[in-house]
């Protein structure tokens, strides 16, 4: 299995294609599998040389009880580069992943050509977003825990919910594959190795990449923000504050746009990578020709 | 025995030895994934690993994810994702 020690953890990780380097980094309680399942690994790997891996706490990397910052995960990415020799490359984050993209961008520059952010939230922007902890996507999560009988608070409690989720009878993860589909169950099963870490409370601290930090970073970045997304005034922060960032909006999705509407955001990272890591359209060498 | 029976068979033989995962019921060609197995997204990832040490060879299953999702399709019958291994593995013996 494709796991690498980068120090002070082992992280899983998957590589395919041929081209310049392109890295996916997942969301918070997510893993590199929702890469796979959106088609954008596919979509990619004909041009690219396309990496994810699961953040540590995440899918199959191993999950240590502490070092959640986007900071220490920073460092993760870096060590993984190193081990399995990657270049400089145009690195695509969900949520907070395009924050562990970022902060890799602040503190290893030489790292990064590009950043393509997905509806990311940055803790070091959480004064912009004093609604945040009523965030739909939170009060759609404790609807569905509600109709099975558990209890979330109102305002976004990972803590609470990991609890919640550890407690879970078979009986009521059943009725919530019921109501949401297999995807929940999918999700739902890797939750119980987070819920051993501090990693609900440290993902939540800025850890250094504050809006003056962000202010400085150079690199190219593409802000696709979702249409009903939470978190407007950061993306708008972005755009006027970033030296290079511009943004675009992704049609019909409210956080999840890589499950919401995999086909626009897939067309809108093939576009921007056009701009951020161009391929040779060279036509392929002639075939020979038999007579 | 055909080349069909044996990598459904083979198949077979990774789900049941799953690690971390008990299942003891009846698998056949219509069982689903995620449905009947219990699997999760991250074990699918898993089994593409497993397969391609087993089979020796280097199996796309991001292929095989994606065209799930194109289709609208939330689950994957084990016949399936064996159909798709046969005919990945009859690609690469001819060497496309």
């Amino acid at each position: 299995m494709p796991r690498i020690d980068v120090g002070p953890t082992t992280l899983h990780y998957q590589q395919t294609g041929a081209g310049p380097d392109i890295v996916l980094l997942h969301g918070f309680t997510s893993n590199l599998a929702m890469w796979m399942f959106s088609g954008i690994v596919s979509a990619l790997a004909d041009r690219y040389r396309v990496t994810c891996y699961d953040l540590r706490g995440h899918g199959l990397s191993e999950a240590p009880r502490d070092g959640y910052t986007s900071d220490q995960m920073a460092h993760d990415y870096l060590a993984l580069r190193e081990k399995i020799g990657l270049g400089p490359a145009v690195m695509i984050g969900h949520s907070f992943g395009g924050v562990v993209a970022m902060h890799t961008a602040l503190i290893e520059p030489d790292a990064v050509t590009g950043v393509i952010l997905s509806d990311s939230y940055f803790p070091g922007l959480a004064h912009l977003e004093p609604n945040l902890e009523h965030a739909e996507v939170w009060q759609d999560l404790r609807g569905t825990l509600h109709k099975v009988g558990t209890t979330l608070p109102s305002t976004i409690d990972f803590d609470a919910l990991f609890t919640v989720i550890k407690n879970l009878t078979p009986e009521q993860s059943q009725a919530i594959e019921d109501d949401l589909g297999p995807a929940a169950t999918r999700w739902l099963s890797q939750i119980p190795q987070l819920g051993e870490t501090t990693a609900a409370r440290e993902t939540f601290e800025a850890a250094g990449l504050t809006a003056d930090a962000l202010r400085r970073i150079k690199h190219p970045v593409v802000a696709l923000y979702d249409e009903h997304t939470p978190f407007r005034a950061t993306c708008d922060f972005l755009v006027e504050n970033l030296p290079n960032a511009v943004e675009d909006v992704v049609p019909e999705a409210k956080h999840l746009a890589l499950l919401e509407n995999p086909t626009a955001f897939v067309e809108l990272v093939e576009r921007y990578l056009k701009r951020l890591a161009p391929v040779s359209s060279e036509p392929p060498p002639a075939q020979p020709t038999h007579t | 025995m055909n080349q069909t029976d044996t990598v459904f068979t083979e198949l077979v033989e990774l789900l049941r030895n799953f690690p971390g995962r008990e299942y003891s019921g009846d698998i056949n060609p219509d069982t689903l994934f995620f449905g009947d197995l219990g699997f999760a997204s991250i074990d699918a990832v898993l089994l593409g690993e497993m397969i391609q040490e087993r089979f020796n060879c280097e199996f796309p299953f991001h292929e095989a994810l994606a065209a799930l999702a194109k289709a609208g399709a939330s689950d994957l019958p084990v016949g399936q994702l064996a159909d798709f291994l046969r005919a990945h593995l009859q690609d690469a013996s001819a060497g496309r």
